[in-house]
């Protein structure tokens, strides 16, 4: 066996792809071979690591170093310096503080204790060997062991809520699917990632997708199913091939198929591909699409535990939920609960982006403040400017002001203090972004991604949409911030499902936020036949 | 609205020739291989729009409705649904770009202006030479380097309206960039 001492690791996501990675990934090993430190140095490929504003990044282990906008010419220095002299290249180094690992740590004083992010940036995630080689599979191993029902109770014990946004306690939701008598049952993970800004299933799938393998199977075992399917975006192409491979690998090990690690239980995992169509991130509606389906939403109840896929009890639970399966299970309930806060056990994943110094992903305890996200990990506004306003939880999220800066974010902030966490979203906009193009942006999505199903929302979406464009065009009638009003409660009241019933959120929260860029676009507004001599 | 595209023969009126419907029925056997013994629509579409050009023609959605055994209504319900898939004809490269909130915020208008511009189309439209269709998107979320756009499986970030004629160049020359 080989032993380097030292590792290069070279994060291939998509981000850092389309960065250039592979091009400095091709010249480092070049260069490590010209000057015959192929023994002693090897390059790895890993997921994201979670800092996207750095260009091409490279941490070298067990130095831990970060150099951040490396470029092809670059290479040779740090090879020369960093690798042969051991002096590191100061003008490249990046604060590897931007690495969210830093914010568990503070808050806990605890080291490693990333859970959603545990492997991301730190493995080859196309290696099942190293996965396991980072305790994985063994959470699956001593579910096994477990009887069914202690599997259960644990996950109940931790608290652990869905991630997708909904934040239902996950134990719940396996126990209700386990008592369910019936021939088949099914494990649905929901990777269908579309709410705008979110982009951490991504970068689980990508960087560390043995770990969704790994919690479905568990899921399976736990609850009776014995089929287990990804519903993957169909834009992302990578995570499809990744899992793929994962699952193959798995196959391979005997970690998944008819006979798992032995026991005698069976379990196989399928990937199917959504079509561009935000609603299928409803439970329902993803259900139905997996079915050949046109994406649209079922009544409720039964819901998906009683009567899901083709009519039997399924799991349906988001990738990020998925992967804090195997650590709570390594780990104990109470561990997990040590992170977080007394209503929101856990850590979440954090999307930030818009106008914001350090866009990336944040794993952050719940309970982490909006300025601790946007200063701390963030680096503030870009450009030293104000926050103009902040779209949490996505566009089925709030619009806030930068009051709200010192609010915890948890499962319970938008009852206490209506500030969305929904999927995990931190939009930043800078002074400049003028508020009612945005919203009408955000009208426009709703509008396109109605379903139309069911008249409220369709017809509904469509109303806000045309009255947030005569915002937008100061052609708005006097009465609209009324009809506005009535709208959106009725959106909220009446729509069929999840998407109808959200979309009103963004624009709820900017009028009781923004009053006065309302009542200023309304005293603006002039009758159309004005407004177009103007023009 | 597009009720009648299944019956009506779209682009070439020529009925399906024998290595097509071979080539339609191993698509469908492979799929079901995959999925033990289920299918995937979605799968088998992506597929079709891969072979025949990124649209799909009413002729072969007629003959994969009955190797499916689903109808031809059922099927063009579903292919009309997905944002991703399209009974039109389209250009050999869709650009999809991303108008959702964090590429909005970001500068998406300009880009969204500058590609019509290069391009002479709205959205929703093909080149006259039938290089590109050019279609909004929402989110594609890779919101860490926005402004962002896909051609075909390629993702572009950080985005300016300068970066779009070389990247359009290197794909009309049939390069990745």
């Amino acid at each position: 066996m080989k032993l380097f001492s030292t590792q290069i690791v070279v994060p291939v996501d998509s981000n850092s792809v389309l960065q250039g990675a592979l091009e400095v990934k091709h010249v480092l090993e070049e260069t490590i071979g010209k000057y015959n430190l192929g023994s002693q140095v090897s390059v790895v490929e890993t997921g994201a690591l979670g800092i996207y504003d750095q260009g091409v990044v490279l941490a070298v282990f067990p130095d831990d170093v970060y150099y951040g906008n490396v470029m092809p010419s670059d290479v040779e220095e740090i090879v020369t310096e960093h690798l042969l002299k051991g002096r590191v290249v100061s003008r490249l180094a990046i604060d590897r503080n931007l690495s969210s690992r830093r914010l568990v740590e503070k808050e806990t004083g605890k080291s490693q204790q990333k859970i959603v992010l545990r492997n991301a940036g730190l493995i080859d995630p196309q290696s099942i060997d190293e996965y396991i080689a980072r305790d994985g599979y063994e959470a699956l191993a001593k579910a096994l062991a477990m009887q069914p029902g202690e599997v259960i109770q644990i996950l109940t014990d931790s608290k652990l809520q869905g991630r997708g946004g909904a934040g239902f306690p996950t134990g719940l939701k396996w126990g209700m699917v386990a008592k369910e008598q019936s021939d088949e049952k099914y494990i649905v993970c929901n990777a269908d990632e579309g709410e705008p800004g979110t982009f951490k299933d991504r970068l689980i799938l990508e960087g560390d997708p043995h770990s969704i393998v790994e919690a479905m199977t568990i899921a399976g075992y736990a609850t009776g199913a014995h089929v287990g399917i990804v519903y993957v975006r169909g834009e992302y192409f990578m995570s499809i091939a990744r899992l793929k491979k994962a699952i193959k690998d798995a196959t391979e090990y005997g970690l998944l198929g008819k006979d798992v690690l032995g026991t005698g239980f069976q379990f196989d995992i399928e990937v199917y591909r959504g079509g561009g169509a935000y609603v299928c991130g409803e439970e329902f509606a993803l259900l139905e699409s997996i079915e050949n389906r046109r994406g649209e939403p079922r009544n409720k109840p039964p819901f998906p535990p009683q009567q899901g896929l083709f009519g039997k009890p399924t799991v349906v639970n988001n990738v990020e939920t998925f992967a804090n399966v195997p650590p709570i299970l390594l780990n104990g309930s109470d561990w997990f609960k040590s992170f977080g806060t007394p209503s929101s056990a856990g850590t979440k994943v954090f999307s930030l982006s818009g106008d914001i110094v350090n866009r990336g992903i944040v794993e952050a305890p719940l309970g982490v403040t909006l300025r601790e996200l946007i200063y701390d990990f963030g680096g503030g506004v870009k450009g030293g400017k104000h926050i103009g306003f902040i779209q949490t939880g996505g566009s089925a999220g709030t619009v806030l002001t930068d009051k709200f800066l010192d609010v915890p974010l948890d499962f319970a902030s938008m009852k206490t203090n209506n500030v969305s966490i929904g999927s995990g979203v931190i939009l930043v906009a800078s002074e400049d972004v003028p508020l009612l193009p945005f919203l009408a942006e955000v009208a426009h999505f709703f509008w396109h991604e109605s379903c139309g199903k069911c008249t409220p929302c369709r017809e509904g979406t469509l109303q806000v949409k045309t009255i947030m464009d005569t915002l937008v065009n100061r052609t708005a009638d006097p009465a609209s911030l009324q009809h506005l009003g009535k709208l959106l409660n009725t959106l909220n009241d009446t729509s069929f499902c999840g998407l109808g019933q959200a979309a009103p959120l963004a624009f709820e929260s900017a009028l009781r936020n923004f009053p006065e860029v309302f009542d200023q676009a309304l005293a603006e507004s002039h009758v159309p036949e004005v407004c177009q001599e103007e023009v | 609205m597009e009720l009648d595209n299944i019956t009506r023969p779209a682009g070439q009126a020529q009925p399906l020739s024998d290595e097509d419907k071979r080539f339609l029925r191993e698509l469908v056997e492979t799929n079901r291989g995959e999925h033990h013994g289920r299918l995937s629509y979605m799968d088998i579409m992506f597929e079709l729009e891969h072979h025949y050009g990124n649209s799909l023609p009413g002729p072969v959605l007629g003959e994969v409705a009955r190797l499916l055994g689903t109808s031809p209504a059922q099927l063009n319900g579903f292919v009309t649904f997905y944002t991703m898939l399209s009974t039109e004809p389209r250009g050999q490269h869709v650009v999809r770009v991303c108008t959702s909130g964090p590429c909005h915020v970001t500068g998406a208008p300009s880009i969204v202006a500058e590609l019509k511009r290069l391009l002479g189309v709205e959205l929703g439209e093909t080149t006259s030479d039938g290089m590109f269709a050019l279609e909004a998107s929402s989110c594609l979320g890779i919101c860490g380097v926005s402004p962002a756009l896909m051609i075909d499986d390629d993702a572009y970030g950080n985005l300016t309206p300068e970066d779009l004629p070389r990247i359009l160049d290197a794909k009309r020359a049939g390069g990745t960039q």
